[in-house]
């Protein structure tokens, strides 16, 4: 039996860390200032023109940013896991990723060469790419499965691996015809960063994530069913079929909208879920908003160690998500058990 | 009130072309066990998942109290009868007490957790099954019998009236077996209908109150009183073998033996 802490304090110490977590986001970077500080100065009748700059146009944004893709990638990686029935399963494992970033650099060759507008009645073309291809990511997996007769996780995660693969290779063909000079802005996005500046990449992910990932949370309890047993879920009245499908929807949406704005960020929908588990044991209703808080504190952390890490410039937040991800599960795997895992 | 769940004339076919059940007839009662048996593969646990409305039959219909199975909400459902299948395999670590607050599910909103109600009525299954005092270890560290009491109870806990499982006692060992079947027997006599797939006819013959037999063919070959489906020449043409029947020397029920084929040493 694990020792948990109780719901209430579990809720209650993400969010406090969510707090910590974004006022140091605030605080920290090349100028030393932050709310109180600018609270200081405004009250010491000093211009605050250039500090609200910095705060709000620069600071602000990139912390709501990295918060909201944090959030919503830790929540898939939840979700996913319990779908899939393994603790491997994440928007990465599933080939989503993958296919979001062969789409943003389908996208990005399509426009450089005159073949594709850069928008489309508003609607930008890169950001409509990523998520038209983790979407179809989404439905090539579920195809595959129905071609079964019962479609098993194991043929789901399976599917989503050789299609991250697929994609992997897609990627180097779009780079293979890329203009030379636009490999290092492409090369570059691939690593992740959340260096936004103004409010509308943050509006597109507040829009595509939130909404998504409330719908998401909603199926908590028969991710619970389905984890214990899938046959027991559909004797208790568990639709099977519609909540494969709900969760992979919503998880390729979330996943699209994220990738195409801040680009693929590895291991958050690994990490998160995981740690958070030990903590809050495996029921859904308390680990999906611990880990949606938590992942949203995690990037926002690791997007602190990019900026503060000192070289040139800053490093890319996947890199960064990577170094710590990375020998994080080669633990869990060499600890040969999954807080909270039967496997 | 007396719930009956009845299959009347059913046929099923997963693949067109390869019936696993045809024209099948079968009725789990309140207050009674009704026994499933038969040899591998001749459809039991097929006719059981046709019982729990997860399977639609390809003709003929299941009703509970008269009424289409199929018309009923599946958590509405799943408020009257309650499904055990065969070797279930958590992928999260749950201590028992966990597993049997998942029976709430069809009684528990859809974003509210368990109630204290909730809670309360998952302790007393766990007392009806002999599980409370273990119901702060983790699940898979159970031994056999205890996981499948557990899961019993977590079965109990949706407050259904018709319990159907899927070879509750598989792996079990002989003490285990009669304890599950002693249970379920006087599940039957505090008014629950339970309808049982098992492979030991002998169990069966001592605890259930009616039996269907089917046979290699997916056809009902002997149904009604235990005396009267585990008769010799019935049983060997539904198994194909040699199957000989006698009397429990303390019970007196029906005492099967399959003879070695002939030939064998």
């Amino acid at each position: 039996m694990t020792r948990r802490v109780s719901a209430g304090h579990a809720v209650l110490a993400a969010t406090a860390l969510c707090v910590i977590v974004i006022a140091a986001s605030l605080s920290i970077g090349p100028e030393p200032l932050g709310p109180l500080h600018l609270l200081r100065q405004w009250r010491a009748g000093e211009s605050i023109e250039d500090a609200a700059y910095i705060l709000f146009s620069l600071r602000l944004p990139r912390t709501l940013a990295a918060f909201l893709a944090g959030a919503g990638l830790a929540l898939v990686g939840c979700a996913f896991q319990a779908l899939l029935r393994n603790p491997l399963a994440t928007p990465y494992t599933l080939g989503l990723a993958g296919a979001g970033s062969f789409g943003t650099y389908t996208a990005l060759v399509l426009i450089d060469f005159g073949r594709l507008p850069y928008s489309v009645i508003g609607v930008p073309m890169v950001q409509a790419f990523a998520f038209l291809f983790a979407a179809a990511d989404v439905l090539l997996i579920f195809l595959v499965a129905s071609r079964r007769a019962r479609p098993t996780p194991a043929v789901l995660l399976l599917t989503g691996v050789t299609l991250g693969i697929i994609a992997n290779s897609g990627i180097m063909l779009t780079r293979y015809f890329a203009r030379p000079e636009r490999l290092i802005d492409m090369d570059r996005w691939l690593m992740g960063g959340v260096d936004i500046v103004g409010y509308r990449p943050v509006a597109v992910l507040a829009i595509g994530v939130v909404p998504a990932c409330l719908w998401l949370l909603t199926q908590a309890g028969k991710l619970d069913q389905f984890g214990f047993s899938e046959e027991m879920a559909a004797g208790r009245g568990v639709n099977i079929t519609r909540l494969q499908l709900t969760v992979l929807l919503l998880g390729s949406f979330i996943t699209g909208v994220i990738v195409s704005e801040v680009g693929p960020i590895g291991f958050v929908g690994l990490v998160v879920p995981h740690t958070v588990r030990a903590f809050t044991g495996a029921g859904h209703r308390l680990l999906m908003p611990v880990s949606l808080l938590s992942g949203g504190a995690f990037l926002c952390l690791c997007d602190l160690a990019a900026r503060k890490v000192p070289v040139a410039g800053e490093i890319p937040i996947g890199i960064i998500t990577t170094l710590i991800g990375g020998p994080f599960f080669l633990y869990l795997l060499v600890r040969g058990r999954f807080a909270d895992w039967e496997t | 009130m007396n719930r009956c769940l009845a299959a009347e004339s059913v046929a099923f076919a997963y693949e067109p072309g390869a019936p696993v059940l045809r024209d099948v007839a079968a009725t789990v009662r309140g207050g009674a066990v009704a026994g499933i048996v038969g040899p591998n593969g001749s459809g039991k646990s097929t006719l059981l998942r046709l019982l729990c409305g997860l399977l639609e039959p390809g003709s003929g219909r299941v009703t509970l109290d008269g009424r289409p199975l199929a018309s009923f909400r599946p958590r509405e459902r799943a408020r009257s009868l309650a499904f055990l299948p065969q070797g279930v395999q958590p992928v999260f670590l749950l201590s028992a007490f966990e597993v049997v607050c998942l029976g709430r599910y069809p009684h528990v909103g859809a974003l509210a957790g368990p109630s204290s109600h909730d809670l309360e009525v998952a302790r007393r299954c766990m007392r009806d099954t002999a599980t409370d005092d273990i119901r702060h270890r983790s699940f898979m560290e159970l031994s056999g019998g205890e996981r499948q009491r557990v899961l019993l109870a977590s079965i109990l806990a949706q407050e259904p009236e018709l319990l159907l499982l899927d070879e509750p006692t598989a792996a079990l060992d002989i003490h285990h077996e009669t304890e599950v079947f002693t249970l379920l027997a006087r599940l039957a006599g505090d008014g629950y209908g339970v309808g049982v797939v098992t492979h030991d006819l002998n169990l069966a013959a001592r605890f259930c109150d009616t039996m269907v037999l089917l046979s290699r063919e997916h056809a009902v070959a002997a149904c009604g009183a235990p005396e009267a489906v585990l008769r010799e020449e019935t049983l060997s043409a539904a198994y194909g073998a040699r199957i000989r029947v006698g009397a429990h020397p303390f019970t007196g029920t029906p005492l099967v033996y399959a003879e070695p084929p002939e030939g064998a040493p």
